[in-house]
């Protein structure tokens, strides 16, 4: 694979100013939501938003969401991680902790299991010595850490403890599946799973948002994580079509297959299969 | 660009699909599929809009599927546009991998119109199916000024760099499920249209780390200036 080394780092340095500006607009709704946590301080959840949240959560878990439509199907269920999953799935909310205080925790926590996932990658001498999958993984983990900033300061805002732990349900996965993490497909394959995941979490907490500023925030973090598993998609079929040489910047257009055009969004609409529950990160 | 150069996209299909499909099983079978498979934990079907939850949409919700649809209306059109001029040769020659995207592109947009029109003719509205007319107008100029493929693609980034941030806009107002769960789930979509048509130009496909609103469409006029075509948007 080959870069461009130069533009892509003035590329990226654009990107920072761009998140920069951000950054700013994220910390502006921080205002409205301070009054938000005011109002709210020292109360109980309101019953009513609980039983709302729970009967979308039983909805979910009817249809075979957060995990155990595949965990079932595959047999993985009976597995001892896949039994620790389910397990953490099924586990009742916290009825003593707003709904979006623990939206925020388990974003945050996917978004630390994220940034260590791309660290260990960055480790690994097939990622490290590649110019391309370096600066990808680099500004992504970059870019991870930003959205764990923005959810852990949401968290407080709203009166909560900031998570500071990765996701207890996929860290002992993504550890287990560290040995086998041989080559960049593989690694691809991973970070695109944790990219979609979250990025499936985020859109189901948009029902669950009790505010429309906190909505913003999470889609706009959710828009980018499909950015990351569109890029992700992209190379991985590029890798896997033995076209290596042909993920890099600048883009050798005429060079790339069809598929290239097309692969890195199957659907139309994207679903939130893979969401995880908001408890499922949440501070204890 | 020839009529020939542009039939080979639905021949393209079958490989495209193809691709897809083994670099699924290929997480499968590979070394670490069974941490993939765990992770993945859920059943990825997502061919059609999702089943949206039961509430009836309220006025306003109802005003923003209309601009929504409009959007989505300039953005089939434009793909389509994009379409006849390659077919008719006017851009030069076309890549495999961009016929194949604006085709996918264009089906996308359709979809999600279709989804809006649903939403409006549900509620006892009549289906949209002109553009904005202001929006439309800075987009036919800027199609008259279009040689080649580059500048197809910039014209692309801009429209979708719109509806992207229009949608991200709109999530902090809409108040039904139904209508923050389309919102919602075609939004990341034309994120990933720009990622690709970033790539295509030879840019880094995530430059943002945050999606921006800054450049929405309100209904009510052009977005910010400097936006249109392929611009990023605009930061002071």
């Amino acid at each position: 694979m080959t870069i461009n080394d130069k533009a892509m780092r003035g590329l990226v340095e654009e990107s920072q100013d761009l998140q920069s500006e951000a950054m700013r607009a994220a910390r502006q709704s921080h205002d409205e939501l301070r009054d938000i946590a005011g109002s709210r301080r020292g109360q109980r959840p309101d019953p009513e938003r609980l039983r709302e949240y729970e009967l979308g959560r039983r909805k979910i878990l009817k249809a075979g969401g957060f995990g155990l439509g595949v965990l079932a199907s595959s047999g993985l269920m009976s597995t001892a991680w896949g039994q620790r999953a389910a397990a953490i799935v099924k586990a009742p909310m916290q009825a003593d902790t707003d709904v979006d205080i623990q939206i925020f925790q388990t974003a945050s926590s996917l978004e630390i299991l994220a940034i260590a996932t791309y660290e260990a990658a960055l480790g690994l001498p097939f990622i490290a010595d590649n110019a391309t999958v370096r600066t990808f993984a680099e500004t992504t983990m970059m870019q991870h850490a930003e959205h764990n900033a923005a959810f852990q300061a949401q968290t407080e805002t709203l009166g909560g403890t900031r998570q500071e732990m990765p996701n207890p349900k996929y860290a002992p996965i993504v550890e287990e599946a560290k040995p086998t993490l041989t080559d960049a497909m593989a690694v691809v394959q991973l970070a695109a799973t944790l990219e979609e995941v979250a990025a499936d979490t985020y859109l189901a907490n948009l029902t669950l948002l009790s505010d429309g500023n906190m909505r913003v925030l999470m889609a706009s973090v959710m828009g980018v994580e499909t950015q990351h598993l569109a890029t992700l998609r992209a190379v991985g079929a590029l890798l896997e079509a033995g076209l290596p040489e042909l993920v890099a910047i600048p883009t050798d257009l005429a060079a790339l297959p069809a598929a290239a055009g097309s692969v890195a969004f199957p659907a139309p609409f994207e679903e939130p299969n893979l969401a995880s529950p908001p408890e499922e990160g949440a501070v204890a | 660009m020839t009529t020939e150069s542009i039939q080979p996209i639905e021949a393209e299909t079958e490989p495209s699909s193809a691709m897809a499909r083994r670099g699924i099983l290929a997480a499968a079978a590979g070394a670490s599929a069974a941490a993939v498979l765990a992770l993945k934990g859920g059943v990825a079907s997502a061919s059609s809009r999702p089943s949206p939850s039961q509430e009836a949409p309220s006025e306003s919700d109802l005003a923003t599927a209309g601009v929504a649809a409009g959007l989505e209306v300039l953005a089939v059109n434009t793909y389509g546009a994009a379409l006849d001029a390659a077919t008719s040769g006017a851009l030069g020659a076309v890549p495999p991998a961009v016929a194949e995207y604006v085709t996918t592109a264009q089906a996308h947009h359709q979809a999600a119109l279709d989804a809006w029109n649903g939403v409006l003719t549900a509620n006892g509205r009549p289906a949209v199916t002109e553009p904005p007319a202001d929006l439309a107008t800075t987009v036919n100029d800027q199609f008259a000024m279009v040689t080649d493929i580059a500048g197809a693609a910039q014209l692309a980034l801009g429209l979708e760099q719109i509806a992207a941030a229009t949608y991200l806009a709109v999530l902090g107002t809409l108040q039904a499920p139904a209508a923050i769960e389309l919102a919602g789930s075609i939004q990341p979509i034309d994120r990933q249209h720009i990622s690709v048509l970033l790539f295509a130009l030879g840019m880094y496909p995530v430059p943002e780390t945050f999606a921006p609103t800054d450049i929405a469409y309100s209904g009510s006029g052009a977005p910010a200036p400097g936006a249109m075509p392929g611009a990023m948007p605009e930061t002071s």
